[in-house]
């Protein structure tokens, strides 16, 4: 069947878009404006709960609305203002006098990112309303959840956006609030670098995203979804399209703005070379790792390719690369962290990894099988930092998982969660990471075995390998951690048979006591403020309401939530939903061909995934870590490949590479840029002092000299002649009788003799 | 008898020497008696043609003149003599005080 | 002998007019003060001669007594009181002399042409007479001193009673400028 790109004819125009927005953006200025003052914190939990609440509650509403309507019309849009009015802009089809507007639009994509926005939102800041307690006594409590309100806002601009415009706000305001809350504790130098880190990183992408946005806004001639996608069949038409003085075919120039906006989404969404940040934005609180490096901002760079689906179709070369890095990422990093012991960081990691999963499945073609995984991802990642979140609160803000074990005596509820989304993450059937993770392996199989639509089957191949080698390395790493964490005994209270702990450095902690200097060891027997944390100091204890639901619902979503999207082979099992759900806003090249006959691979492949490879990396690392408490084999195995571990631990030196090769040399031209300065600046005020003095020399000597001189000199003649004429008067009068005389004789000669 | 232009031939050199005296000695007295060749010589002159013309008038006012000429002599030399007391010469380059 | 006489009385008045310049280039290039003072007093007398010749027989006697016998005497005094001896003349003439020389022999030669140019040039006028004339009946020549007495007391009483003042004037002046100074 062919179908046209989803013009969406007909869409709804609602009034109350704008709030859905707005309202995370009303309870962030609120708490950011009084919360200072406020003495009752639960206010500020009111305004940012609430708000986030009705803003679920709206997209829901939405959601139903769409769901009420035809797939063609399935679009509730709004113009809150126009923005800007540009003049004539010089683009391909001419002139255009573009209008750009603050507009929302809940088509099938968007809503279902709002949902996830809005409702995993809704649930980490249930959650942190119990994580963040410390800091509702510093004072510190408002601001954090001003700051996640603020994220809010932007990535719901980001996801409900109407045109490139808005996309570029709520990817900025998401970079802004990224930066913002990986360092709310800004007094730790460590934190305040991880953040910076990540701004620059993101920046470094964004970048590129503009870029590709001011190359689209030349080819079409508007920013507008809508419009871009309507659009796109009559520029492929032409046979060549001239920007800047370059003449190429129109997917010369397609490839060109999906490689710029993939460099957007590899700052965005940690994939090589800027995933560097993401490691250590896990210097934030656990609610903001989970919230924004789990389930939203890193899947900004996703919604964009998923939103410009029209551009990489069309190119060939841009997919490839998407494809190639996803993988790349996806089993870079699963291998980095096979060697982490700070849980978040493997969970980090982690993230990376899955991202790089979902850019695979992009860039195999298969945009809904990619989108599907970033919302099984967005639940069962979110559950598991929301679950890590839990065990480093009842660990007293201990990270290392070396110093835990056996915490599922203690915190079942947090175990049966985790568990759950560890088993979704591995892709066991049928929890949802089977469904989603499978589905991208095929179809990147696919594109090998059925000699791919869009890139050379060499490269599916490879990525292939790639994919199932990082699906491995998942499945081993998590297990690893929740054996490390849950089972066998737990070794924070000092009690560790096996030498296995390590001092504590608890420099991640969320609270301000000076609890670094303090093993473990002083648990029992003297009193820290613990009590404040709502358990005494003998061990650890399961964590309150408020903080084990929202990872319970979490995992139960990503128990289930696997069932929107059965894949056609799996066709009994239900339908899948979800891809026709979001199919009418992708752009569809060419009609969909045979692979539904190859079905029996698929069974093979899926088979073999859930049964034979995840189950052997769970249980490798079930032999590993959980049979021998001692852990003898893996220390073996350090023992025989000590280079190799540390190359490993330490992330393959890439930040110090980076460090040395781009950061350094810019520093070094930021230093001498400023020297310059300083000596062209100071230089010119100096000179200009020096101008000043020496004119005013000059003025000085000019007035003494020649003004003064001119004075002088007139009295000077006036001397001369006077002295002249004084000389006439000798006080002789025999003189005076001279020339008396002399003056008679001059007289008479004039006068009488000169007849 | 004497031609009327030797008369005043011979007053005008009289008149001419005093006026080279004047202008030429030093000394106050030998200036004051130059002045009075002047006088004798205008004199003179006077007296000639009040010969010419027949009336006593000339000859009157050279009486008169001569009176007057006795006078400022008087005058003068009293002012030398005062003069010499105080700057105890009678050069009258050296009585220069108002000289500029 | 009369013509004799006559002829002589006739170049009388050049005899003693140039005795009368005589003295006074001896007066002015004398070096002694009192060499000047004889030289003036033989001016004076000279001059009184060609008074004389002149038939003004009442001025001749005034310049005799008034001049040489009272002036000179007066400038003879005064020589004597000054005692020029005691000093060192800076020069007998002054800086200026040549030039004023120069200046007095050019005035004299313009004159003398002048005077030479109505002497005897073609507009050579006819000399003026001497001949004297009748004054209200009297001749001044053969009768001078009535006539002068007539005019001086006629005609000019008023200058001459002012001159009688004048005198006076002078004489207290003089005594008042050459008064010692008081203590």
């Amino acid at each position: 069947m062919i179908m046209e790109p989803a013009l969406l004819s007909t869409p709804l125009h609602s009034s109350v878009l704008w709030l859905i927005p707005f309202l995370p953006l009303f309870g962030a200025i609120l708490n950011g404006a009084t919360g200072r003052w406020l003495k009752n914190t639960k206010v500020v939990d009111f305004f940012a709960l609430g708000s986030m609440a009705v803003s679920f509650l709206l997209v829901v509403y939405t959601f139903i609305q769409l769901m009420g309507r035809a797939p063609v019309d399935r679009s509730v849009t709004q113009t809150v203002w126009t923005w800007l009015t540009l003049g004539d802009a010089h683009v391909l089809g001419g002139l255009t006098t573009n209008t750009m507007t603050w507009a929302y639009k809940v088509d099938p994509l968007s809503a279902c990112m709002g949902l996830l926005v809005t409702g995993v939102g809704f649930l980490i800041h249930l959650f942190s309303t119990g994580y963040m307690a410390d800091e509702r006594k510093n004072g510190q409590y408002y601001r954090f959840m001003a700051y996640l309100n603020l994220f809010v806002f932007s990535m719901l601009n980001l996801v409900l956006g109407a045109n490139m415009i808005m996309m570029f706000l709520g990817w900025e305001g998401v970079g802004l609030c990224s930066y913002l809350l990986i360092g709310f504790y800004f007094e730790r130098e460590y934190a305040a670098i991880a953040g910076k880190k990540a701004f620059v990183t993101n920046r470094i992408g964004d970048f590129g995203f503009l870029i590709g946005f001011f190359l689209i806004f030349m080819v079409y001639g508007s920013v507008d979804f809508d419009t871009l996608m309507g659009m796109t069949r009559t520029i492929l038409a032409r046979p060549e399209i001239t920007l800047f003085g370059l003449s190429h075919a129109p997917t010369w120039w397609f490839n060109l703005i999906g490689c710029c906006l993939f460099l957007g989404a590899c700052g965005k969404s940690a994939q090589i070379p800027l995933y560097v940040w993401l490691p250590d934005a896990m210097a934030g609180p656990t609610p903001v790792s989970a919230l924004i490096h789990a389930a939203t901002m890193v899947t900004s760079g996703l919604y964009m390719i998923a939103r410009m689906n029209f551009i990489y179709v069309n190119a060939p070369v841009a997919l490839s690369l998407v494809l190639f890095i996803g993988a790349l990422t996806a089993l870079v990093a699963a291998s980095m962290g096979l060697a982490q012991y700070d849980i978040k960081k493997v969970l980090a990691y982690s993230t990376v990894s899955q991202l790089g999963f979902m850019f695979m499945g992009m860039g195999a073609g298969a945009f809904s099988a990619g989108m599907f995984h970033v919302f099984t991802h967005a639940f069962f990642k979110a559950a598991l930092f929301l679950g890590s979140g839990s065990v480093i609160m009842a660990c007293h803000h201990e990270q290392d998982m070396r110093n835990m074990g056996g915490l599922r005596k203690y915190m079942p509820w947090t175990f049966a969660s985790m568990g759950i989304a560890t088993l979704a993450i591995a892709g066991i059937f049928p929890f949802s990471g089977f469904f989603s993770k499978d589905e991208i392996l095929w179809k990147v199989f696919e594109g090998w075995y059925a000699g791919g639509t869009y890139h050379g089957s060499t490269l599916s191949l490879v990525t292939w390998c790639m994919g199932m080698i990082a699906a491995f390395m998942t499945a081993f790493y998590m297990v690893r951690l929740m054996v490390m964490t849950f089972f066998g005994e737990y070794r924070g209270a000092g009690h560790d048979p096996h030498g296995l702990t390590v001092p504590s450095e608890v420099h991640h902690a969320a609270d301000d006591h000076s609890h670094d200097a303090h093993g473990h060891d002083a648990h029992g027997h003297d009193a820290h403020g613990h009590d404040a944390h709502g358990h005494d100091a003998h061990g650890p204890q399961e964590v309150p309401w408020n903080m084990w639901v929202p990872v319970f619902i979490l995992a139960l979503l990503a128990l289930v939530g696997g069932f929107l999207n059965i894949p056609h082979s799996l066709h009994w099992l239900g339908s899948s939903h979800f891809s026709e759900w979001i199919a009418p806003i992708l752009y569809q090249v060419h009609p969909a061909e045979g692979p539904e006959a190859a079905s029996s691979i698929e069974y093979i492949l899926m088979f073999v995934a859930t049964v034979i490879w995840a189950p052997a990396a769970m249980g490798l690392a079930w032999v590993f870590y959980g049979a021998d408490p001692t852990w003898a084999r893996p220390r073996a195995f350090v023992k025989r490949f000590p280079e190799l571990f540390e190359w490993v631990n330490a992330k393959y030196y890439i930040d110090e590479f980076y460090e040395a090769a781009f950061i350094g040399p810019c520093k070094q031209l930021g230093a001498q840029l400023w020297a310059f300065d300083v000596w062209a600046v100071d230089g010119m005020v100096n000179g200009a002092a020096r101008t000043t003095l020496n004119v005013s020399h000059a003025a000085h000597w000019f007035d003494a000299k020649i003004v003064d001189g001119l004075v002088n000199l007139v009295a000077w003649i006036l001397q001369q002649v006077s002295g002249g004429f004084r000389k006439l008067q000798s006080g002789r009068v025999q003189n005076y009788a001279f020339v008396m005389f002399l003056g008679f004789l001059v007289f008479a000669f004039w006068k009488f003799l000169a007849c | 008898m004497a031609d009327m232009n030797q008369v005043l031939f011979v007053s005008f050199l009289l008149f001419s020497v005093g006026v080279a005296g004047v202008l030429i000695r030093r000394n106050a007295l030998v200036i004051l008696m130059c002045v009075e060749l002047m006088l004798n010589a205008a004199n003179l002159n006077l007296i000639a043609f009040a010969r010419h013309s027949g009336t006593v008038g000339g000859q009157a006012f050279a009486l008169l003149v001569m009176g007057l000429a006795a006078a400022e002599v008087a005058i003068g030399l009293a002012l030398v003599v005062a003069l010499y007391r105080k700057k105890d010469t009678i050069q009258v380059d050296q009585i220069n005080l108002l000289k500029g | 002998m009369e013509t004799l006489l006559a002829s002589i009385g006739h170049y009388m008045f050049l005899v003693f007019g140039l005795m009368a310049v005589a003295g006074a280039v001896a007066l002015v290039a004398s070096k002694n003060a009192v060499h000047s003072v004889v030289g003036f007093l033989f001016a004076m007398l000279s001059v009184s001669g060609c008074y004389l010749c002149l038939n003004a027989e009442f001025l001749a006697v005034a310049q005799l007594l008034v001049y040489s016998g009272g002036i000179v005497v007066l400038f003879l005094f005064v020589v004597m009181l000054v005692e020029m001896t005691k000093f060192k003349e800076k020069g007998l003439f002054q800086t200026q002399t040549p030039i004023s020389l120069a200046l007095v022999v050019l005035g004299v030669v313009g004159f003398l042409t002048v005077f030479l140019g109505t002497w005897f040039g073609k507009n050579a006028a006819v000399p003026l007479t001497l001949e004297p004339g009748l004054d209200q009946g009297l001749n001044i020549a053969t009768q001078n001193a009535q006539a002068v007495s007539r005019g001086l007391f006629g005609g000019y009483l008023l200058p001459f009673e002012i001159l009688s003042v004048i005198l006076l004037v002078a004489l207290v002046g003089a005594v008042t400028l050459a008064k010692k100074e008081r203590m």
